[in-house]
């Protein structure tokens, strides 16, 4: 298989968003690989060519479904890693055994890695021999990938290798197209809080606070998060591009968010089980504990932390920020 | 496993000059070839433009001169226009071969010999020439004890008889050279070729043995891009051909005494270019292993000229020093006579090698990635069929991962003197009255802030060293001096600094440490600066 190794695109997890890029990278063509623990999934999408995580998303040849890792390295030179922030170190120490310095490894897990609110390219950086490494975000909702609506995402990498290795294997126009950028650390950053932002526009919609207040929250999360992405390293235009304001403004549109819907829920009343759940709620809690730790006022990520966490009530939060001291913008 | 048999280190130095035109002709070739195969995409890279930029370059450096040294880059100059791209190249040839004569090296392996036979010392003698011969004799004996080598020696040997390493120390001191050298014989390792400032050059003592111990010119006022080239290909040359070399990554000589975090990166680039070589020659298993080395001085010969050089102006201090201690014979003497007399007043620490990717290695040098496996170096560099591909920015961002795991690694591996930590207890005592650890506000501090009761002094000292000890990725004490008192240690610290500077840093006056020279207190204290001040995170 050597001959097409370097044009197969190995995709780690048979989630929502791995089975929505398999799909939309099969129908243009590409030849996929998809990989999944559960043999179940895998014997479903060889027979059936749908994966029951993502019914509605057709899979055709050349996509091929496998449990095997050794397959997958061998194979697949260019990896996509997309599962839950809370299997990142899990898989990576998996995959590592099968990869070798070759490999090209990026993630689409917008999210920061527990327990230490690492960002998920450090975590896989651990389990993984290869240094090159990246990261894929975006406003590319799954439903956008099956339905072939026009999706966008960015690939960071320290690496030009890796963006450009990911435009050429992942772009697949109309349908999605992928832009670089060398910020991995924004990209990952602006990423994991947009699911944090978008629980508080949940918050917001959920209240009813009107159009005014919700254009204000969403200029003043790019503005905090832009702040904190500077701390650590970050380019702050990266918070207003694709990852931040991009994933920001899909996810808060989409029906289908988990993060959007348990902003709403909270805001109803219904304090449910899934408040620490989500990956957003995940990267609420992280983002929360980096800025205390690097000193960042973070007004809205606070407020939602704090009520994610119950601590506060939702309309409590919203009057909170509405009384906040503006300073210069 | 290693392509040849492990065998004892061996001293590849010896076979240097019978290889030498060989290695300048690889240096000459490739870079020629390099340059005309870039010159074809035009612009700033074709052949005019190289040629020009050195030709502007040299005038620029040499007019001043006045004395027709420039006359040969003017006549280039105008000659360049009417040049076809034959004549251009015959230039570029020409030019490279001129750049490689004066950078390469020479080994003598008689001048080895003397100077490690009749002892380390050589210098001491070169250096002492107002002793008597039985005196100076006894001093060179004596000398050889005050320089100590220790770390993880075994391994840096395994990974010297596998393969290639290079070793990567701080850089404190123009002493340094010698320090490393001895420290190499020391520690049962053979020696290295380094590039040395052409600067160095112009002490005729330090010369004669620079000159034949393997080192090589680096004349850095020559700013341009081919001599770069020139000094880039030699590097990657040696490394090829096997030799252990030497490179100071963190560039010139360290003005604050503070840690080397951010690294020049530009010869260690050229370990990824010469691995990369081997595998595409089909030796994957010639390794380059990256060696992190501190050089540890109880005190720096030139450490007034290097920290008030560092506060005069910050991050506009001079590239080149060439009037500094290290130009004066006598106090050099006077470094020999009055420092090195104390035990132990070096110690070069080995840390343990790295692959050229910054990956650690195992003890007989497989490299490991961060989850303890064993990977194979060459396929960091192979594309997706297993050919080796080539690709700048990817071996750029390589050499700045090698950067940070050598930049981390030096922490662990520093040895504090007396001087260092009795220097930091005093600076943390002084710094706690009067509100600021600014050194620029203690520099306008009044005497009285200055002077700190010794109890209190020593306090700091008991709960540093406590500290050190409890957080071994900080550093060390000197191994010889664990068992010093608190009160030892300080009365040793000041021996040291009140002898050899120009005035004493501290003097002890009854109870009170006065402190006359806040740069040289602070400078000492600043190899300790990675050490959080107490009770903070």
């Amino acid at each position: 298989m050597s001959a097409t190794r370097g044009s197969t695109i190995g995709i780690v997890g048979a989630g929502t968003f791995g089975t929505a890029l398999g799909s939309v990278l099969a129908r243009a063509g590409k030849r996929v690989i998809l990989w999944s623990r559960d043999t179940a999934i895998v014997d479903s999408i060889q027979k059936s060519r749908r994966c029951p995580r993502l019914p509605e998303a057709p899979l055709p040849e050349p996509l091929e479904a496998t449990a095997d890792p050794k397959r997958l390295a061998t194979e697949a030179r260019f990896l996509v890693l997309a599962v839950s922030s809370t299997d990142v170190r899990d898989r990576s120490r998996e995959l590592g055994d099968v990869l070798d310095g070759s490999h090209i490894v990026v993630h689409a897990i917008g999210a920061l890695a527990a327990p230490n609110n690492d960002r998920v390219s450090e975590v896989m950086s651990l389990g993984l021999p290869t240094l090159k490494v990246g990261c894929i975000a975006g406003p590319a909702l799954p439903e956008d990938l099956v339905t072939g609506a026009f999706a966008s995402m960015v690939c960071a990498s320290a690496f030009d290798e890796v963006v450009a290795e990911a435009r050429r294997l992942l772009n697949a126009p109309p349908a999605l197209r992928v832009y670089g950028s060398r910020d991995l650390a924004g990209v990952e950053l602006a990423s994991a809080l947009a699911g944090a932002y978008t629980i508080a526009l949940g918050l917001c919609d959920g209240l009813k606070l009107g159009a005014g207040p919700r254009a204000v929250l969403i200029t003043r999360a790019i503005a905090e998060s832009s702040r904190l992405g500077g701390a650590l390293g970050a380019d702050a235009k990266t918070f207003s591009g694709l990852a931040g304001l991009g994933n920001l403004l899909v996810r808060s549109a989409s029906s289908k968010s988990a993060d959007y819907i348990l902003g709403k829920r909270i805001a109803d009343g219904i304090m449910t089980a899934d408040a620490a759940r989500t990956e957003g709620a995940r990267a609420c809690a992280a983002g929360d504990a980096l800025a205390r730790k690097h000193k960042i006022r973070m007004p809205l990520l606070s407020g939602v932390a704090a009520v994610l966490a119950g601590k506060i009530d939702p309309k409590d939060a919203a009057k909170i920020a509405g009384e906040a001291v503006a300073s210069e913008e | 496993m290693s392509d040849r048999p492990v065998r004892e280190a061996e001293n590849r130095l010896e076979r240097f000059n019978a290889d030498r035109e060989k290695l300048l002709a690889e240096v000459e070739r490739r870079v020629v070839a390099h340059r005309v195969a870039q010159s074809k995409a035009g612009g700033d890279l074709s052949l005019e433009y190289v040629l020009n930029d050195v030709a502007y370059n040299e005038i620029k450096r040499l007019d001043q001169k006045g004395n027709g040294a420039a006359d040969r880059w003017k006549d280039l100059s105008r000659r360049l226009l009417g040049m076809n791209e034959e004549e251009k190249t015959s230039e570029l040839r020409s030019l490279v071969h001129y750049y490689g004569k004066d950078v390469v090296g020479n080994f003598d392996a008689r001048v080895y010999k003397f100077a490690t036979g009749i002892g380390p010392s050589i210098l001491g003698f070169v250096f002492n020439p107002i002793t008597s011969l039985r005196e100076g004799m006894n001093t060179l004996r004596n000398l050889d004890a005050r320089i100590s080598a220790d770390g993880d020696l075994d391994v840096v040997r395994a990974c010297a008889e596998r393969g290639t390493i290079v070793v990567t120390p701080t850089h404190s001191s123009n002493m340094d050279s010698p320090a490393i050298g001895f420290g190499l014989l020391r520690a049962g390792l053979p020696p290295v070729t380094y590039g040395a400032g052409k600067n160095l050059f112009s002490n005729p003592f330090i010369s004669f043995f620079m000159r034949n111990l393997g080192a090589y010119r680096v004349d850095r006022r020559l700013r341009f891009e081919l001599y770069k080239d020139v000094l880039k290909e030699y590097s990657t040359v040696l490394l090829e051909h096997g030799y252990h070399s030497l490179f100071f990554p963190g560039g010139t000589r360290n003005r604050s005494n503070i840690l080397e975090k951010h690294l020049k990166l530009g010869l260690l680039g050229t370990t990824v270019t010469a691995f990369k070589n081997n595998v595409r020659e089909g030796t994957p298993n010639k390794r380059i292993y990256i060696v992190p080395v501190t050089i540890n001085y109880r005190l720096v010969l030139e450490a007034e000229t290097l920290i008030a050089d560092y506060l005069a102006e910050a991050g506009k201090n001079r590239f080149i020093i060439t009037d500094d201690e290290f130009s004066r014979v006598g106090r050099i003497v006077e470094f020999f006579r009055k420092i090195l007399v104390h035990e132990g007043s070096v110690v070069v620490r080995f840390g343990r090698p790295l692959d050229v990717f910054g990956n650690d290695i195992t003890d007989d040098g497989e490299s490991i990635d961060r989850a303890g496996r064993i990977v194979d170096p060459a396929t960091f560099i192979r594309g997706a069929d297993g050919e080796v591909t080539d690709d700048d920015q990817r071996d750029a961002e390589y050499t700045r991962a090698l950067g940070r795991r050598l930049a981390a690694a030096y922490p662990r591996l520093t040895v504090f003197h007396s001087t260092n930590l009795v220097a930091r207890a005093l600076y943390d005592s002084i710094a706690k009255s009067a509100g600021t650890r600014d050194i620029y506000r203690l520099l306008r501090a009044p005497a009285g802030i200055l002077g700190v009761k010794a109890s209190d002094v020593l306090a700091e000292l008991v709960r540093l060293r406590e500290r050190i000890a409890q957080n071994p990725a900080w550093g060390a004490e000197h191994p010889q001096y664990m068992d010093q008192s608190a009160e030892e240690k300080l009365e040793d610290a000041i021996r040291g600094l009140g002898t050899y500077h120009t005035r004493p840093a501290v003097v002890r006056q009854g109870d009170i440490l006065q402190v006359d020279d806040v740069k040289l207190l602070y400078y000492y204290q600043n190899r300790t600066a990675h050490i959080p001040p107490e009770g903070a995170a």
